[in-house]
């Protein structure tokens, strides 16, 4: 007995993500040591690409769709899902950027930005309210035909503030600093870490909590698992999907924040297209079931980690291109999903086995 | 007591009008693109006679994409990865032309239509064999046809351009017979075959059944994941030949070149008056769902000075705007119903 509960934590999905993360990272070292030994033998000077601290370093362009997986995995969990992430994103970055100008001429570039700074989030809630509010009042469209079309409006809205402009704050003092707080990095016990890490780990320490140790976790798994038994339980469905569309949109927000203030330092209307793909593909990954009811933020986090590992890995030890690149994490989409599904029947095949086998002994 | 009966029967008569509307939703969807073609024609004079073979031409590729999503529709399922399945479609079937290794037309259908095939096979036995929701499998599915595309052994880094066609490839979409392009032809036939195919075949009813109760069709001995999978099959053998469709029309195809077009495609089918939980849907909503939303791409740039830019704004809202209304529409007329019936 003691062996099968072994087996059963053993088989639990964040000791397999973990499982997963060794494997990749031996693969991706091994690889990476051939590559050095075979410049050694060619007379150059070995330059190790893939290490702890390189990795550590290099985390912060893969943490951006990690906000949003956040707030994904709290839809998920509930069994719905929201295609307007990266579009939300999106609007909000256009938004923070076309209110900057002017603030900056009214007054001192540092309040101007924090206001801009909280427009943008106003935005993200703003657009996350209107997605859960037509998502409870239209329930015979499902929340994805609705997060499409909301896209579509978000996009365009996009367009209608920029154009085909694009923004530039290269030599701004104001974004050079919000620079500096998103995407320096302190150094902890020797280790150079990325402030983003840092602000993600706390977000998702916020997550853990609000998800795995208070009611509105268990509501929103309740809600996950069956919502109309939610309903009859005494759950306000209706405003508790509504809020949590809220906070997907928040996140959303915030990763646009980064994005503008760490990564490229412009803001354009087509930017961060497909970044829904990541965000959906990263909760999937980290457990959450398209069907609602099961999740856990630590696998989230993990899977974060697996994809900044895989992505690097691939792009920078095996050199592949980025299309290649996409294409892993297409097909990590799609295992991660039906797996699950083919462990489920696996021990189902095998338990009526045993019982066949327990009917026959009798 | 007799009369009494002949009574309710003439009630019924002299309700049926109203019950036939209600049954038949095609029709007040006719009238709502009557007043639109008619609202436009009159704020921007000539629009209509000047724009109807653009609009027929427009809604052509959408249509025949649509139909396929009917299929998915109605089983209850739903397909995202069309734009990217007819991108990668085109894109080897125009591989394959540059190369020389196609002449025909009839080759480059085929091609179309298998390579759309094979990815809606594997999409539907993922989503019926794998037990994965729909939205999973073709959301990993369209970035898995936009990232196969780029790769060396289809395009590379190069696109498909006017000069990679063969003269009787480009001329053909658009070559006119009695005035009517070819494309509409094709997107008619397709759609005239896809209602016969649902109406009148075992395996057209089966695709009904399933979508209405899955669990009773299964009693019924109708073979519940196989008909998953060659609705998807379908939907994508479709995708496919609206790849080729598009690559005629264009004469060029590059990765991204149809992104959001499964939007326009989704906004068709829910517009014509198809469930998206499955089992209601005909191929006549299909129709003029699609045929509404051409009219509303074409009519936006007339009416607000080509500004490209409020173009994707109002296409955006126009949509998602009519998707609401018809829903609204949808439960008055079922309330209506209800009412009728005393409950």
């Amino acid at each position: 007995m003691k062996a099968k509960k072994a087996l059963s934590r053993f088989l639990r999905w964040e000791t397999m993500l973990i499982v997963l993360l060794v494997v990749l990272w031996l693969v991706f070292d091994a690889k990476d040591a051939s590559l050095q030994a075979a410049r050694i033998a060619k007379g150059r000077r070995a330059t190790d690409i893939f290490n702890f601290t390189n990795m550590l370093n290099g985390m912060g362009p893969y943490l951006l769709y990690s906000f949003m997986a956040l707030g994904m995995s709290l839809i998920l969990g509930m069994g719905d899902i929201d295609i307007s992430v990266g579009a939300i994103a999106a609007l909000s970055a256009s938004v923070m950027g076309t209110v900057y100008g002017p603030f900056k001429k009214a007054m001192s570039p540092g309040l101007a930005l924090a206001l801009a700074l909280l427009c943008c989030v106003m935005t993200g809630a703003a657009c996350g309210f209107l997605n859960g509010f037509l998502v409870t009042r239209f329930r015979e469209l499902f929340p994805m035909i609705i997060t499409l079309g909301t896209q579509l409006f978000y996009r365009g809205f996009c367009y209608l503030l920029l154009g085909g402009d694009t923004l530039q704050y290269k030599d701004d003092a104001a974004w050079a600093g919000l620079k500096k707080l998103y995407s320096g990095s302190v150094s902890i016990g020797g280790l150079s870490v990325p402030t983003m890490l840092i602000w993600f780990l706390l977000l998702a320490l916020m997550f853990f909590v609000f998800l795995h140790l208070t009611t509105g976790g268990r509501r929103l798994f309740a809600i996950g698992t069956n919502r109309v038994t939610a309903r009859y339980s005494g759950i306000r469905v209706d405003s508790f999907e509504l809020c949590m569309f809220v906070i997907c949109g928040v996140t959303a927000a915030l990763s646009s924040m980064f994005y503008v203030g760490s990564v490229s330092a412009t803001v354009r209307a087509d930017a961060m297209t497909g970044y829904e793909m990541y965000a959906i593909a990263v909760a999937v990954l980290g457990g959450f079931s398209t069907g609602g009811g099961k999740g856990n933020i630590v696998g989230v986090v993990l899977s974060v980690i697996i994809f900044g590992v895989m992505k690097k890995g691939l792009g920078t030890v095996f050199g592949l291109p980025d299309s290649t690149v996409n294409l892993a994490v297409g097909l990590v989409l799609i295992a991660s999903s039906v797996l699950p599904n083919l462990l489920e029947d696996l021990s189902n095949w095998r338990r009526v086995r045993r019982q066949h086998a327990e009917a026959k002994l009798s | 007591m007799k009369r009494d009966i002949s009574e309710k029967t003439r009630q019924k008569d002299s309700f049926s009008l109203l019950s036939y509307v209600i049954e038949h939703r095609e029709i007040p969807l006719l009238g709502v693109l009557a007043v639109l073609l008619a609202g436009v024609s009159i704020a921007v004079p000539g629009y209509f006679t000047g724009n109807y073979m653009n609009i027929l031409k427009n809604c052509s590729m959408n249509l025949v994409l649509a139909s396929g999503m009917l299929c998915v529709l109605l089983i209850g399922s739903i397909d995202i990865s069309v734009a990217a399945v007819l991108e990668l479609a085109a894109a080897i079937a125009g591989v394959l032309m540059r190369d020389g290794k196609i002449h025909t037309m009839i080759g480059m259908f085929a091609v179309g239509i298998g390579v759309g095939a094979l990815i809606g096979f594997i999409n539907g036995s993922i989503m019926s064999f794998g037990r994965v929701l729909p939205i999973i499998v073709t959301l990993g599915m369209t970035y898995l046809a936009r990232a196969l595309i780029p790769m060396d052994f289809i395009l590379g880094m190069n696109k498909i351009a006017r000069i990679d066609l063969t003269e009787y490839f480009k001329e053909f979409i658009l070559h006119e017979y009695l005035g009517i392009p070819v494309i509409v032809y094709i997107a008619g036939a397709v759609a005239i075959l896809m209602g016969l195919f649902l109406r009148y075949t075992r395996v057209g009813r089966s695709i009904y059944a399933t979508g209405s109760n899955e669990e009773a069709a299964r009693m019924r001995g109708v073979k519940v994941k196989w008909i998953k999978v060659l609705a998807h099959v379908i939907c994508g053998a479709l995708a496919g030949m609206a790849g080729i469709m598009r690559l005629g029309y264009y004469n060029a195809i590059e990765k991204g070149a149809a992104n959001g077009q499964e939007m326009y495609v989704i906004a068709a089918c829910v517009l014509g008056g198809v469930s998206v939980m499955g089992g209601y849907g005909k191929i006549t909503g299909v129709v003029i769902g699609a045929l509404m939303i051409a009219t509303i791409d074409s009519a936006i740039p007339q009416l607000f000075m080509n500004a490209t830019m409020m173009k994707e704004f109002f296409k955006g809202i126009l949509i998602l705007a009519a998707i609401l209304l018809n829903v609204l529409m949808q439960r008055a007329a079922n309330k209506r119903n209800l009412k009728g019936r005393d409950i």
